[in-house]
């Protein structure tokens, strides 16, 4: 008895396994794959559109028009090319990465059409980085949003750019620091905000800040100097999911100030009062403090932003930095031009209606009552940030230190 | 259950041939027990074990007037003894008995009590136990006239000296192992554990080869249930011939089909002790170094006595690397194939665009490619075990260096893969017991394949299914998994770390012993009073 | 083998934790956000309240009959042919929320992992697990789970621990989000989530001491409510609600965000998943063990390993029934509601009767005397 139930048990197991015999679904070899490790987004030549051919669907058969047409320009590694530990000497130079353009109406056509042109499996699980080209930005993520979220492959700490040039050119470019030109590009955003040059800035921190209602979101704004060279010229703003604007690097700072990023990057040159040397500041850290509250029925902000300083550098030799009051003084005058400079940067985000500080999500949490009856949704609050909403700005600086020289 | 009902069973049928294939040689000679003529016996003797050149008949005359014949095999025996503590006092009367009468009636007990200088003698015995005792090297004395014979130990076998245990080195702690003599290893148990508490149950297994099984506990710690249940199922038992401790392993562990081992054995008569003082039963079998403990817990496969011989931050650490390492060997190259093959998205992207390029020429999946160099690992393993120790070092080298470099040369494999066997070959060794290191090499092909159909899905289905096995394994009524599943906080303290000796002052409650107090004081105490000395 | 006594409070309480904690994990902080917005957190609490009033009250029936489980003591209460009725339900629900669990399980999978697997084949893989470890008895069952709390309970502490750093308070702000209406649809939701902890009444037969079998059910309750409130919190404050409502399996993507310090993995999202199969694997495993178990008691049979390969291919069929991940996550929620009648509103109608009938029989006892 004892025994005949085990038979029965062992076919029954057997029957129920058999399909697994047909396996390995999944399994792709890392080497079988076609690693995308970035991917460059600009808009279609009308020229370029041309080249799309009947792939993912029938041509005009379409409810997307032609004008909305995007070229995507894919960084792919080379298995081979890239060899294993240190790089031993001899043989040519070889590109370790293949650059292929391709177009189509949506990121996921695009990649259709990729596919057409790739033996192995596209896989974006290695996917660092995604520049978008400053038109596009200017025309709306939300497609490319969709199928970033949908891919389970995508990464939500990948980063995304925005560029002044043409997105290919970014992945054409061949940086000497790192023999992978994307991982550079990836390390170096990364490394941005450890540097405390930018805030933190990845796609997902990105998602987050387009869904929150009282947020809109920022991304960094890159451009090439030289041939090879790539620089952080700004922070692109956003209205919604349109580009908005851009900043300049130095209001970066402001930005990190007014939003309290705790490891400080930039420097500026203040004037020593009563002299006309000018000495370099540099920001250790920073903190700031954001309370709102209604003033007559209108949104008031006050941010409070505390630097701890040093004197990086001193122009001229016959002004000596030899007692606490001229340290003061440096302090106030310091804090004087910040003041001035983050009041114009957030007059300046507020003619974008962009309120990427997110002061909205202040006025959603603390006072829920006028924000249900008077906001409700992010349109709304873009209007008022634009035209309601006052604030003030309290800068309190403190040099700390001055560095090895005595005086 | 169905197990035992089948090997009961089994025993059963076997038993009735037991009858049939008794010695038939022996079976014609029964009837000569009455008789107590020498020549009658002798002839009984020389009927049975006359074909044997190395058994000696020698007739003699006791005190120069009783015939008589002793029998023994020359080469179980010790020949001095025989000359000068036997021979010389029975046929040259002793001071002592010179002029007295010596009546045949009383012979035996004179003999016995006043002239042999061996404290071993004794009367008695039917036919074929005499047989029996002959076999095992005692000398027997037959007299004209008197139906008992006498019969004397005077076994002499060679056997080897104490020397390290070759499977368990310790680098701190004591160097001695088992050798296959029992008594030898009983007196080394003894010789640890002099204590009327120690106690040892003979039995004798297998109907050709008669081995003595000793089953060694203490009283007052043991579970004496356990001690009566290893009784039991080695009283099962009916087999031609035992030849190691492993014999009788297989009969009587709980799942035979488990490949974990439910018994643990040991060369060390210091481990011995150690598992005797925690409440469990040793095994021995004569003609092998090995005890058998039992009940086990699967904790114990990666503890060596080491831990506990060394500093308490020490043995800790050790340990912990040993679980690694377990660990490594057995899930070290499945998880390598997921990465590979199903989850490259984990590896940083630095690391593997190079592993990419380091696969770049190999023809196969991860998963072949992984087996192929393991099975390989496994042959070349085997055969290293194999070989006589002078070429073992020089292929060894041509087998990894040679056949690894070639491999990856030749595009067989990626210098990665090549790295992660290494690893995880390495890893297999760290394993102090041999049985356990084995289930866990052997598990890891299954997940190596579930592996390559699932990625990490498969492995830790595969992981979960082998906990789920060993949690539902017994070793003689204890949960295998111990004092982690069942929880015990006395017996955890030992499981990952080894706490120092005064934290655990209890022994774990999962052998149920008798008797739970290891330390006399309590920890606080011991350390207060460390304390003040230190002050 | 007999079933012995020896089921501890501890292990009874890690039984309630790692059957409650399982495949609804992924979805939780999203079921709490739609009804509950920023008030997310408030209505995961009371949704743990409201499940725990369920298991108080399903404790205290089982210690009032600490031979039986609620199969068969029911038929003491209501009489033999309507209990035995009750007790059908009782196991029909169980097989669905057996089959539900493994499809869900297998559609995270599928989407998120196994791409191009079939999704019958990872639910078969995960069913066959099940039904194999509920060949063994009572008590392997207990070390089993006992066994992977600690694991189960890891990962989700692990992610909550290095995300609360990005976390940002404001999105947990106001505390009451949305209407009273809508957080009680979330907190009936939320509660559904906590079904598995009716194999409580299974495991007091075996209990070493079933009057300590409350202090069982609120820890288990406590330590799980207490993951599930703070992964609400951390996904919420991370997130903030608008996101969420984006995302299907906010816990995985909050895994998916997360970096481990030092970059050895990229990625936690997968390891997560991984090591979510054990939790998985424990909740589906103890209700399949329960309707095995219940079935074997209603019908009083004597052995239940074969029972357990011949409810696999039922399992399985009912893990098959819906069409698509939507129509799957409708079936839940709606069989989760009807669930909470099953798992709160039946054993108190129980325990009222129960009280009413003792109280009658003590009234007819002092009245006769």
């Amino acid at each position: 008895m004892l025994h005949n139930n085990h038979k029965i048990a062992l076919l029954l197991l057997i029957f129920l396994l058999l399909p697994l015999l047909s396996g390995c679904w999944d399994s792709k070899e890392i080497d079988k794959r076609a690693n995308i490790l970035a991917i460059g987004i600009d808009e279609a030549k009308t020229k370029e559109q041309k080249h799309e051919d009947e792939i993912a669907h029938f041509k005009n058969k379409l409810p997307i028009s032609n004008e909305k047409m995007i070229k995507l320009t894919a960084q792919i590694a080379v298995p081979g090319r890239i060899p294993l530990g240190p790089e031993q000497g001899g043989g040519g130079p070889t590109n370790p990465v293949l650059v292929i353009p391709v177009v189509g109406h949506t990121i996921d056509d695009a990649l259709v059409n990729l596919q057409q042109e790739v033996s192995n499996p596209l896989f974006l699980g290695h996917l660092r980085i995604i520049v978008l080209n400053e038109k596009v930005a200017r025309k709306g993520t939300q497609q490319i949003n969709d199928f970033l979220r949908r891919n389970p492959q995508i990464r939500r700490t990948a980063n995304l750019v925005v560029s002044k040039e043409h997105a290919s050119s970014y992945m054409k470019v061949n940086p000497k620091l790192e023999r992978i030109p994307s991982l550079y590009l990836a390390d170096m955003i990364d490394n941005l905000s450890g540097l405390g040059k930018f805030p933190p800035s990845f796609i997902g921190l990105f998602w987050t800040h387009l869904s929150s209602k009282g947020q809109d979101a920022y991304l960094p704004y890159l451009s090439i100097k030289g041939k090879d060279n790539i620089q952080l010229n700004g922070l692109a703003l956003f209205k919604g999911e349109r580009m908005a604007g851009k900043t300049s690097p130095l209001e970066i700072g402001d930005f990190m100030s007014v939003i309290g990023i705790y490891k400080g990057g930039y420097g500026a040159f203040s004037m020593v009062p009563g002299t006309d040397t000018v000495v370099m500041i540099g920001t250790k850290t920073r903190r700031s403090r954001i309370k709102v509250y209604l003033k007559k029925g209108k949104p008031h902000v006050l941010i409070r932003v505390r630097y701890e300083c040093e004197i990086d550098e001193k122009q001229s030799q016959k002004v000596y930095i030899a007692n606490s009051g001229m340290v003061k003084k440096i302090e106030k005058e310091f804090s004087g031009s910040v003041e001035e400079s983050i009041k114009s940067f957030i007059k300046k985000t507020q003619s974008k209606e962009s309120d990427i500080f997110g002061f909205g999500e202040y006025f959603r949490a603390k006072l829920p009552k006028y924000w249900k009856g008077r906001v409700r949704t992010k349109e709304n609050w873009e209007k008022i940030f634009k035209n309601d909403l006052t604030f003030n700005v309290k800068v309190d600086t403190h040099l700390n230190r001055v560095g090895m020289k005595a005086k | 259950m169905l197990r035992f009902y089948n090997m009961k069973k089994k025993k059963n049928s076997r038993k009735k041939n037991h009858q049939d294939t008794k010695s038939k040689v022996l079976e014609q000679q029964m009837d000569t027990d009455t008789s107590d003529s020498l020549e009658d016996r002798v002839n009984s003797i020389k009927e049975v074990l006359g074909s044997n050149d190395d058994l000696i008949l020698k007739n003699f005359k006791i005190f120069g007037q009783f015939q008589a014949v002793m029998i023994y095999f020359s080469n179980l025996v010790n020949q001095n003894i025989i000359n000068n503590d036997i021979l010389k006092p029975l046929m040259y009367v002793p001071e002592h008995l010179i002029g007295r009468d010596k009546p045949l009636s009383m012979l035996n007990e004179i003999i016995i009590n006043e002239t042999l200088y061996h404290s071993e003698a004794r009367v008695g015995g039917d036919f074929d136990q005499l047989i029996e005792i002959l076999l095992r090297g005692e000398t027997v004395i037959f007299i004209d006239g008197i139906k008992e014979a006498i019969h004397i130990g005077t076994r002499d076998v060679e056997k080897r000296a104490i020397n390290q245990p070759e499977t368990e080195q310790v680098i701190l702690g004591p160097r001695e192992g088992f050798i296959e003599n029992i008594a030898t290893n009983i007196a080394l148990l003894r010789y640890r554990l002099p204590t009327a508490d120690l106690q040892v149950k003979m039995m004798k297994i297998g109907r050709l080869t008669k081995s003595t099984v000793a089953i060694c506990s203490i009283k007052g710690i043991v579970n004496e249930t356990v001690v009566k249940e290893v009784e039991k199922r080695l009283s099962e038992i009916d087999i031609d011939a035992v030849m190691d401790v492993g014999y009788l392993e297989q009969f009587i562990e709980d799942n035979p089909f488990s490949p974990f081992p439910q018994t643990q054995s040991t060369e060390r008569p210091d481990k011995t002790v150690a598992n005797l003082v925690e409440g469990r039963v040793a095994v021995f079998v004569d003609g092998s170094p090995f005890a058998l403990l039992v009940p086990v817990v699967f904790n114990q496969f990666y503890q060596t006595t080491e831990d506990y011989s060394s500093r308490f931050l020490m043995g800790s650490f050790v340990r912990i690397a040993r679980i690694l390492a377990l660990v490594f060997s057995l899930i070290f190259p499945s998880l390598y194939v997921s990465f590979i093959s199903f989850n490259p998205e984990l590896l940083p992207t630095d690391f593997a665009v190079a592993v990419a390029g380091g696969r770049a020429g190999v023809p196969y999946p991860a998963v072949i490619e992984v087996l192929i160099i393991e099975v390989s690992m496994e042959v070349l393993r085997e055969a290293t075990v194999r070989l006589p120790k002078q070429v073992g070092g020089a292929l060894s080298i041509v087998g990894v260096l040679v056949i690894g470099q070639a491999a990856v040369a030749a595009g067989l494999a990626s210098p990665i893969t090549v790295v992660v066997i290494a690893i995880t070959t390495i890893g297999s060794f760290a394993t102090p017991a041999y049985s356990a290191a084995f289930a866990l090499r052997m598990l890891r092909f299954p997940i190596m394949i579930l592996a390559g159909i699932f990625g990490l899905y498969g492995v830790m289905v595969g992981i979960i299914f082998i906990f789920n096995h060993m949690l539902s394994l017994k070793s003689f009524g204890v949960p295998y998994m111990a004092p982690v599943s069942p929880g015990n906080s006395e017996g955890i303290k030992d499981v990952i770390i080894r706490a120092p000796l005064w934290w655990m002052p209890k022994r774990p409650n999962f052998l149920h012993a008798n008797n739970r107090q290891r330390l006399v004081q309590n920890e606080n105490t011991i350390l207060k009073k460390n304390k003040i000395g230190n002050d | 083998m007999e079933d012995t006594k020896e089921v501890s409070t501890l292990q009874a309480t890690s039984i309630l934790i790692s059957t409650i904690i399982g495949v609804g994990v992924l979805p939780l902080p999203l079921f709490a956000v739609q009804s509950g917005d920023t008030g997310a957190p408030i209505v995961t609490l009371s949704g743990i309240v409201l499940a725990a009033i369920g298991l108080f009250i399903l404790t205290f029936l089982g210690v009032r009959h600490p031979q039986n489980t609620i199969v068969t003591y029911n038929e003491n209460i209501i009489g033999k042919w309507i209990g035995k009725l009750c007790s059908f339900i009782v196991i029909i629900f169980f097989f669905i929320l057996t089959g539900l669990a493994a499809r869900e399980f297998g559609e995270v999978v599928v989407a998120a992992v196994l791409r191009e697997t079939p999704l019958e084949v990872t639910v078969i893989v995960m069913l066959t697990l099940a039904c194999l470890s509920a060949r063994n008895n009572i008590n392997t069952f207990t070390y089993i789970h006992n066994f992977y709390v600690p694991v189960i309970l890891a990962p989700g502490l692990i992610i909550v621990a290095l995300s609360l750093k990005n976390g940002n308070i404001l999105y947990l702000q106001p505390l009451l989000g949305s209407n009273l209406q809508d957080m009680f649809t979330g907190m009936l939701t939320i509660s559904a989530l906590f079904q598995g902890s009716f194999v409580m009444t299974m495991i007091i037969p075996y209990m070493k001491e079933p009057k300590k079998a409350m202090k069982a059910s609120f820890w288990g309750i406590f330590v799980s409510g207490g993951l599930y409130l703070l992964i609400v919190i951390a996904t919420v404050s991370v997130f903030g609600p608008e996101e969420i409502k984006q995302i299907l399996w906010p816990t995985l993507e909050l895994a998916r965000t997360t970096a481990v310090p030092g970059n050895i993995l990229q990625r936690l999202d997968v390891i997560f998943l991984a090591v979510w199969v054990t939790a998985v694997f424990t909740t589906i495993f103890s209700s399949y063990y329960f309707t095995i178990n219940s079935i074997k008691e209603v019908f009083s049979l004597k052995d239940h390993k074969m029972l357990s390969y011949f409810i696999l291919p039922i399992v399985f069929i009912l893990a098959m029934i819906p069409q698509n991940l939507i129509q799957m996550y409708e079936i839940i929620q709606f069989i989760g509601k009807i669930g909470l009648i099953i798992t709160i509103f039946y054993p108190g109608l129980l325990l009222l009767i129960d009280i009413w009938l003792s109280w009658r029989r003590k009234k007819s006892v002092t009245q006769q005397s």
